[in-house]
C-alpha cells in the first residue's frame, strides 16, 4: 500500500553559505494511513522545522515529499495552500483562532477556502463541533472560551473537511492538565476512528499515548518506535 | 461569485470589529467627495439658475449696437434698416429698436416713477412674458404712433391696486411734456431673477410702449444706436448674425469698418457658462486633492491593519487561503471603506449643496436648485471605489504575499 507520508532525504538549511543551520539533515520518514504518530524532540531538534515541511508550509531544501502519492516537494504557492486546504488539518500550540469570529466561522474558515456552499458547510461545521462537544457553544468568540475549549475549536477547524492527515503541532502546550487530558483524549478518538494523527511534542508523556514515536535530534531522526510493540530502531 | 460574497462578508466583519478606527479611515473620503459633490452641486444649480433666467429673455435675441467709430448720424441705424432686416435677412423673424424714456405719472396710488421702453410689435420676444390680459401693442400701432401700452401685472396693482387694468388711460410725463397712454395689455411677472432680471423695491415702473409713440414727445424717432434682433427658431444664429452686419454695412456702404457690433444671449452665456466651468473645475480639483489625501489614508491605514493581522493572514494561509483570497479580502476592505465614505460624503456633499444653495438664495433674493445629477453621484461612486482599489492594492499585496510559516511566527 501506498504511504500516506513518504519524505526522502529531506534537508532543510538556513542561512545557506557561511553560517548555515542544517535544520534537517537527510531525513526519511514513512507514514502510513491510520497511524498516531509523535514526533518528538527538544528545542532546536528540528521538530517544528519538520512539521512545517509536512504541513507543506516551507519548502524544503532539497528531497523528496510524497503526500499522499503527489510530490509537493517542489510546489509554488498556490498549490500548497490547495494541498494544505484539502490533505491537512492543523492544530496548533496557540490554537490560533481568529479573534473576531465566533467558533463555527472559525471552524467553517477552511470551508470556505475549499469552495464549499453555505448550507453544506453550515453541516460539516456543526458535525466537527459535535465531535469535541462544543455543539452549544458555536456563536462564541474565542475570548469567551477557555484555552480548552479553544483548542477544541481548532480540533473541530482540523477535522470539519476531513483531511487525511492531522498535525498537530504541541496542541497541549498551552494548556493545563486537565484539558490537555481532554485534547488527547479527542485525538485519540480521531485516530480510533481511522484518522491518521501526527504529534509534534517535547513531552516524553504526551509522546507516549501515540502509537509511534519519531525522535528527532540535530535536525536527524534518532529512533523510531512503535510504543505497544516497544521495537526500537 | 460564491467566494467574493465571502470575501466581503470577512471585509464587513473586519471592519465593523474597529468601528472607530474604520470611521476614521473614511473621514478623509468622507470630506473628499462630501466637498467635489458640494462645489459640483453649487456651481451647476448656479450655472442652471443663470440659463433659466438667459433662457427666460431669450437666447434667440442677438443685441446690434454702434461702435465708437460710427460717429456720424448717416452711420446709425434707421428704421429702415430694421424692416429691410426683417425682410431680408433669412433666419431673423422680428426685429425693435432698443429706446427709452424716463418719466413720472400721477395715479390715486400716487407719484410714480416711469421707464418706457420704446419697440416695435417685436419686442415682447425680448421679454417672453405671458399675456394675463388684453394682448401686445401691434404693428398697426407702431405705424401710426399710438400711445398704448403694455405692463405687467406687479406693475399694475403698484399703479392702480389691481391689475384689472387693460382700457384704463395713464398719463405719462416726460421732459414736461404730458400724454396720455392706454393699458392694451397685462403680462405676468416672472418669478425674481438674480443675475439678469434682478427687480428691486421702488424701481421704476415700466411701460412697453411702441417707439413711433416718442414722437408725441417731441422726438425724432429716425435714428437709433443700437437695435435687437430675433432669430427665428431652429434658425443659424451665426450665419444670419453675419448677414444681418453685411446687410447694415452695405445699406450704409461701410463694410470693412466695423461700425456694428453684436452681443447675442447665446454668447454671453457661453462666456458665463465657461467662466463657471473654470471656477467649478478648479474647486473640484482642489477638493479632488483631499480626495487623494483620504485614499492616502485608507492604504496607510491598511497597512498597519496588515502589518496588525500578519498572524491572521498565517492562519488563513495554513487553512488553505490563496494568495488570490488574501488579495480579494483586503481589496474588498479597501473598496468597502472608500464606497460607505463615498456615500456619507454624497450624502453630506447633498446636504451641505443644498444648505449652501438656500443661503445663496435667500442672500439673493432667487431660487438656485443645487445641480446634482445621477452621472454626478455614479461618478462620485465609482470613483471613491476606484480610490479605494487604487489605494488598498499595495497594502492587500503586502499580506497576500506573506509567507504562511514567517506570518504564522508573527505575534
Amino acid at each position: 500500500m501506498e504511504a500516506l507520508i513518504k519524505v526522502k532525504n529531506m534537508c532543510k538549511v538556513y542561512n545557506p553559505g557561511e553560517n548555515e543551520v542544517w535544520a534537517l539533515d537527510h531525513v526519511n520518514l514513512e507514514i502510513q494511513k491510520g497511524e498516531f504518530v509523535a514526533i518528538i524532540g527538544h528545542s532546536g531538534s528540528g521538530k517544528s522545522t519538520l512539521m512545517n515541511m509536512l504541513g507543506c508550509l516551507d519548502i524544503p531544501t532539497s528531497g523528496e515529499y510524497y503526500l499522499n502519492g503527489k510530490d509537493v516537494s517542489e510546489l509554488g504557492d498556490n498549490q500548497l495552500s490547495e494541498i494544505r486546504n484539502e490533505e491537512i488539518g492543523f492544530i496548533f500550540q496557540g490554537f490560533n483562532l481568529i479573534s473576531n469570529l465566533t467558533a463555527i466561522e472559525n471552524v467553517e474558515l477552511p470551508l470556505i477556502y475549499r469552495g464549499i456552499g453555505r448550507s453544506e458547510r453550515h453541516k460539516l461545521a456543526m458535525e466537527a463541533l459535535n465531535m469535541v462537544g462544543l455543539e452549544k457553544r458555536i456563536h462564541h468568540k474565542p475570548a469567551e472560551m477557555s484555552g480548552g475549549q479553544q483548542q477544541r475549536v481548532a480540533i473541530a477547524r482540523a477535522i470539519a473537511a476531513k483531511p487525511p492527515v492531522i498535525l498537530a503541532d504541541e496542541p497541549t502546550g498551552n494548556l493545563d492538565s486537565a484539558s490537555t487530558k481532554e485534547i488527547m483524549g479527542i485525538l485519540r478518538s480521531l485516530h480510533d476512528t481511522g484518522r491518521s494523527v501526527i504529534l509534534i511534542t517535547h513531552d516524553n508523556d504526551i509522546a507516549d499515548q501515540a502509537k509511534r514515536v519519531v525522535r528527532i535530534l540535530d535536525g536527524k531522526i534518532v529512533e523510531d518506535y512503535y510504543n505497544d510493540e516497544q521495537v526500537k530502531e | 461569485m460564491g467566494k467574493m460574497l465571502e470575501y466581503i462578508k470577512m471585509a464587513l466583519k473586519n471592519i465593523t470589529a474597529n468601528k472607530g478606527r474604520s470611521f476614521l479611515t473614511m473621514l478623509g473620503i468622507i470630506i473628499g467627495i462630501a466637498s467635489v459633490i458640494m462645489v459640483m452641486a453649487v456651481g451647476n444649480g448656479t450655472a442652471n439658475a443663470m440659463n433659466s433666467e438667459v433662457q427666460d429673455i431669450g437666447t434667440g435675441q442677438i443685441y446690434v449696437y454702434c461702435s465708437e467709430d460710427a460717429q456720424n448720424a448717416e452711420e446709425w441705424i434707421t428704421p429702415e434698416d430694421i424692416e429691410a432686416i426683417k425682410e431680408k435677412v433669412d433666419g431673423i423673424d422680428g426685429a425693435s429698436p432698443d429706446d427709452a424714456a424716463s418719466g413720472t405719472t400721477v395715479t390715486g396710488k400716487g407719484e410714480f416713477s416711469i421707464t418706457l421702453t420704446g419697440g416695435t410689435e417685436d419686442s415682447w420676444k425680448s421679454l417672453n412674458y405671458n399675456m394675463k390680459r388684453g394682448s401686445y401693442y401691434t404693428e398697426a400701432d407702431v405705424q401710426e404712433g399710438n400711445r398704448v401700452c403694455v405692463l405687467t401685472d406687479e406693475d399694475a396693482k403698484r399703479l392702480f391696486g389691481s391689475d384689472d387694468v387693460v382700457g384704463m388711460d395713464l398719463d405719462v410725463n416726460v421732459s414736461g411734456i404730458t400724454q396720455s397712454y392706454r393699458i392694451v395689455g397685462v403680462t405676468q411677472q416672472k418669478a425674481n431673477g438674480s443675475f439678469v432680471s434682478y427687480t428691486y423695491e421702488g424701481m421704476p415702473v415700466t411701460l412697453n410702449v411702441p417707439y413711433t409713440s416718442f414722437e408725441s414727445f417731441g422726438w425724432e424717432m429716425d435714428e437709433f444706436y443700437s437695435f435687437n434682433a430675433f432669430t427665428a427658431d431652429g434658425a443659424d444664429a451665426k450665419k444670419a448674425t453675419k448677414d444681418l452686419i453685411h446687410l447694415l454695412e452695405s445699406r450704409h456702404q461701410s463694410a470693412g469698418e466695423d461700425y456694428y457690433q453684436i452681443q447675442s444671449f447665446q454668447d454671453m452665456l457661453s462666456e458665463m457658462n465657461s467662466m463657471l466651468g473654470i471656477v467649478t473645475t478648479f474647486i473640484s480639483c482642489v477638493a479632488a486633492i483631499s480626495l487623494f489625501v483620504g485614499g492616502i489614508g485608507v492604504m496607510n491605514i491598511m497597512l498597519v491593519s496588515v502589518t496588525e493581522r500578519t498572524r491572521e493572514i498565517g492562519i488563513r494561509k495554513s487553512l488553505g487561503a490563496k494568495t488570490s483570497s488574501i488579495l480579494m479580502q483586503f481589496l474588498a476592505e479597501a473598496a468597502i471603506l472608500t464606497i460607505v465614505g463615498g456615500i456619507i460624503g454624497i450624502l453630506l456633499g447633498i446636504l451641505g449643496a443644498t444648505g449652501i444653495c438656500s443661503i445663496m438664495s435667500s442672500a439673493m433674493e432667487s431660487t438656485i436648485h443645487p445641480g446634482i445629477t445621477v452621472s454626478t453621484i455614479l461618478g462620485a461612486t465609482l470613483f471613491s471605489c476606484a480610490v479605494g482599489v487604487f489605494f488598498g492594492i499595495y497594502p492587500a499585496r503586502k499580506a497576500a504575499k506573506l509567507s504562511p510559516i514567517e506570518a504564522l511566527r508573527r505575534n
